[in-house]
């Protein structure tokens, strides 16, 4: 198999290493960088959040829900007012956007589509691992992921060690007896608890527990700023996923204060907070957007909008090449809509998570296409959207 | 020996006897379907349950759209008085008091383990708001009634329960050939007859013969043409609420080929197609391994798995002997295997172990007090937080293959985390008295272990009684059985 430069740097550690060169020193020099995911549960509406310019028919299709005082992008596109976290990145040449995009999956199930989004496969459930997951299995890079939730989501499963944040109620236990159970974990050859304790044990010192009088210490926004503490130390993870709920909005869609616009914020401000906390990180950084599915075009009589197709991802950080609406617009028009109602995809979303990893993770684009993507034929975005 | 009581039950509680022939002491409990523990008042049936579950949609869905258009705050508001009104936030809670209930104060806990596994096999995952209302009466009425049946009559029943047929879109299985296909309707609301294999698939995969039954794409449609027309009739008033019918004029024409079987035009071959399923030798197979997962190791192997099997051949199915015959292999195999516990499992096994003076699940008096329309106090509503706290909701599953009965899916930091906060938190569902009771964890120690003086030791460390629980029940011993 032929091995590119970048490859050689991370993906043959176990190889140098036993070939007796000198690791640690050799890795040091490479630049730790994170790629964190924001999933979008219940069908992003792209067109809601990236709306495009001037195109009357789309107009009167979403008479009641239009989006008013728009944030014009370029040309073609405006961005949702309400979306001054990612506007900030878009002015600093740090935000992009990829639209008229999805992930293969045109059954309108948020179920299937939900786990396809995860696995990165074709077929509903019939994957157990997460495309994150297999990737940073292809890297060889354990203990580099952080879920911001209670189980371990799809999309990180494939790779041991990985950790999770999501804070419980009350303190934990003093450290005696935190080391206790610790040792009986390693007296009793119980790994998986032991590392799980090791992880715990951790926190104990870091206080990131949230306590009890901390409210909001599930919200997003509040594990956004965690996430980036954990992410910005040199021996911290380099993944970070993030779930969002509540994009399925059949009803009260709303205009700039509906239901969509909520969720949309609480993407915001994920994305703005973990700018923030980042500080010089952010620059090694990339942060993307994964959604089942887009919403229809035609809102419907409850002033919302059904199961669609095309959507957009956000991406944000100082991996990104510059800010921009990456897209081949399939347009609008009753011919060039998916069944007639949804906008169409042309962009493969996996094609851009693929270029993603292979800038993050210091991957070939063919091996991840071959080893996590099974060889579908994706398209290497790495030079269009990303810095080398 | 004493674990054996975990790994079937949930142990046994401080100073209680130990029955003197545990093989005998399990299996007996599995021969009948006794009454409910739960002496509550709201015992509904699923298909009362139903008229909460059509009050929510059909308010939510006709009325609250056209009425909040433009007004999210509004239904906002309006979205939380319905919840009380239609009791979503005080029913799942119910339901859980009923079957923790059956583990931990009933007299046939390892029927309990049992019901538990058949919840989880055939799954009714967290959509359309079932979880709100129906799903733990369809486990009561559905699963736990057939429990001292043939497989055959679970499945069928199972498969064509009115959640079971919402949760996998059966009702959105139309033959595109179908009398219903040429109506004028579908034309204008564009709503063409379409088949839906969702069903179809998850019956064959999840639910009777697995992967390993070897079917094509092809059987799993054949089968989902048999299962056209299977679904609630929908009208305005009812919003598909109505009992599950077979609607001859959605149902596809012509004969179908499941498997290499061919099944007439109509009715009568669901049952038929069910029955052949279930008599595959890849459906017993993989139940029988199921059920060995479950109850004594992540991989069981074939020697574990034959003597289950060959009790399903003899009996047909029957699962009181099916039953018999995996609580025998466990006892066989009880001290060379010892099984990870899924969080539920160790939160109840958590519970009976410390001893009767606790106040869960919430007392009948206490739910009896609830009523329509008013807002769920905190206490009522949390069992529903803890199942959800710790991971394993039985009505809220993800997917409609259930939970993982695979450790390393119940490991995660969070999840430990987890089981350490709420050792503690059972401690503090002890009245004073046991609290204050410095006896009481040598008395739990000499009850369930065979090891208790190296146990007591370890345990003993700790400065107080709450910290012996988080201990106690988070050593190896306590988190397997």
């Amino acid at each position: 198999m032929k091995i590119s430069r970048r490859d050689f740097l991370k993906g043959s550690a176990t190889t140098l290493f036993l070939a007796g060169f000198n690791l640690p020193a050799f890795a040091a020099t490479s630049k730790k960088k994170n790629l964190v995911v924001i999933m979008l549960r219940g069908g992003m509406d792209g067109l809601c959040a990236v709306p495009v310019i001037g195109d009357k028919n789309f107009e009167k299709k979403r008479k009641s829900i239009l989006i008013e005082n728009t944030i014009k992008l370029n040309s073609d596109f405006a961005l949702h007012p309400r979306l001054k976290g990612f506007n900030d990145c878009w002015s600093e040449n740090t935000g992009s956007i990829v639209h008229a995009t999805s992930i293969p999956y045109t059954q309108r199930s948020h179920f299937e589509g939900q786990n396809l989004m995860e696995s990165g496969g074709r077929v509903a459930y019939q994957e157990k691992t997460g495309w994150v997951g297999r990737a940073l299995k292809l890297a060889k890079l354990q203990g580099d992921g952080l879920a911001l939730s209670l189980p371990m989501p799809l999309l990180l499963r494939g790779v041991p060690k990985n950790n999770n944040y999501f804070p419980a109620d009350g303190k934990l236990p003093r450290e005696e007896t935190l080391e206790l159970l610790r040792s009986i974990y390693a007296e009793s050859s119980e790994d998986e608890l032991l590392e799980m304790m090791n992880y715990i044990k951790r926190r104990k010192n870091e206080q990131m527990m949230g306590g009890t009088s901390n409210r909001g210490k599930r919200k997003n926004k509040n594990l956004a700023k965690q996430a980036a503490v954990y992410l910005r130390k040199a021996n911290g993870p380099r993944v970070a996923v993030f779930e969002v709920n509540g994009f399925d909005t059949h009803a009260a869609q709303g205009g700039v204060d509906g239901t969509h616009t909520k969720c949309l914020v609480e993407m915001d401000d994920i994305i703005k907070n973990l700018k923030t906390n980042l500080k010089e990180a952010y620059n090694d950084t990339i942060i993307l957007t994964v959604t089942e599915f887009g919403r229809t075009i035609k809102q419907n009589g409850g002033n919302g909008t059904e199961h669609g197709y095309g959507t957009a991802i956000f991406m944000a950080g100082g991996l990104l090449k510059k800010s921009q609406v990456y897209t081949d617009w399939p347009g609008l028009k009753r011919k060039e809509l998916y069944d007639g109602r949804d906008l169409n995809a042309t962009i493969d979303a996996r094609s851009v998570y693929a270029s993603a990893m292979s800038t993050v993770f210091n991957l070939d684009f063919k091996r991840i296409e071959k080893e996590v993507f099974w060889g579908e034929n994706l398209l290497d975005l790495s030079d269009k959207l990303f810095k080398a | 020996m004493k674990n054996f009581f975990r790994k079937v039950a949930f142990g046994l509680k401080p100073g209680e006897q130990q029955p003197s022939d545990p093989l005998t002491w399990a299996q007996k409990q599995v021969e009948t379907i006794p009454e409910l523990n739960w002496k509550g008042k709201y015992i509904f049936s699923e298909k009362e349950m139903r008229k909460y579950w059509i009050k929510q949609r059909v308010t939510e869905q006709t009325t609250f759209r056209k009425k909040f258009k433009n007004d999210p705050e509004g239904l906002r508001i309006a979205e939380k008085q319905l919840d009380n009104d239609s009791g979503r936030k005080f029913w799942p809670n119910n339901e859980i008091c009923m079957r923790h209930a059956e583990g931990v104060r009933g007299n046939n806990p390892v029927l309990a383990k049992l019901w538990y596994f058949w919840t989880n096999h055939f799954t009714i995952s967290d959509t359309q708001s079932l979880a709100g209302f129906s799903t733990g009466a369809y486990q009561r009425e559905f699963i736990r009634a057939n429990m001292d049946k043939n497989f055959e009559t679970m499945a069928i029943e199972g498969t064509i329960a009115w959640p079971m047929i919402m949760h996998l879109d059966n009702k959105d299985n139309i033959g595109p050939k179908s009398e219903s296909a040429r109506q004028e309707w579908r034309r204008k609301e564009k709503r063409p007859a379409t088949l839906n294999e969702n069903h179809a698939r998850e019956l064959m995969e999840l639910h009777t013969i697995s992967p390993a039954g070897g079917y094509s794409q092809e059987d799993v449609q054949e089968l989902a043409k048999i299962m056209t027309g299977w679904r609630p009739k929908w009208t305005k008033r009812s919003d598909q609420g109505t009992d599950i019918r077979f609607m001859s004029d959605r149902h596809e024409p012509g004969k179908k080929t499941v498997l290499g079987k061919t099944y007439k035009y109509g009715r009568k071959s669901l049952k038929i197609v069910i029955k052949d399923l279930v008599n595959h030798p890849s459906c017993r197979e993989f139940i029988a391994t199921k059920l060995c997962r479950y109850f004594i190791t992540d991989n069981p192997t074939k020697q574990m798995i034959a003597p289950v099997i060959k009790a399903w051949e003899q009996s047909d199915g029957y699962l009181p002997e099916v039953h018999k015959a995996v609580i025998k292999v466990a006892f066989e195999y009880n001290d060379k295997y010892k099984k990870f516990q899924n969080p539920e499992n160790w939160w109840l096994q958590t519970i009976n172990m410390s001893g009767a003076s606790y106040a869960y699940p919430v007392p009948e008096k206490k739910m009896d007090r609830f009523k329509l329309g008013y807002l769920v106090s905190q206490e009522l509503r949390e069992p529903d937080w803890l199942l959800e706290d710790i991971g394993c909701h039985p009505y809220r599953s993800k997917q409609p293959n259930g939970y993982s009965d695979i450790s390393s899916d119940w490991l995660s930091t969070e999840l430990v985390i987890r089981r350490l906060m709420y050792a503690k938190r059972a401690f503090h569902t002890y009245k004073l008295n046991d609290q204050i009771d410095d006896t009481i964890h040598e008395k739990i120690i000499r009850t369930n272990f065979d090891n208790p003086d190296k146990i007591l030791k370890i345990v003993s460390k700790a400065k107080s009684n709450e910290e012996k629980h988080m201990i106690l029940f988070n050593l190896p011993e306590a988190l397997r059985a």
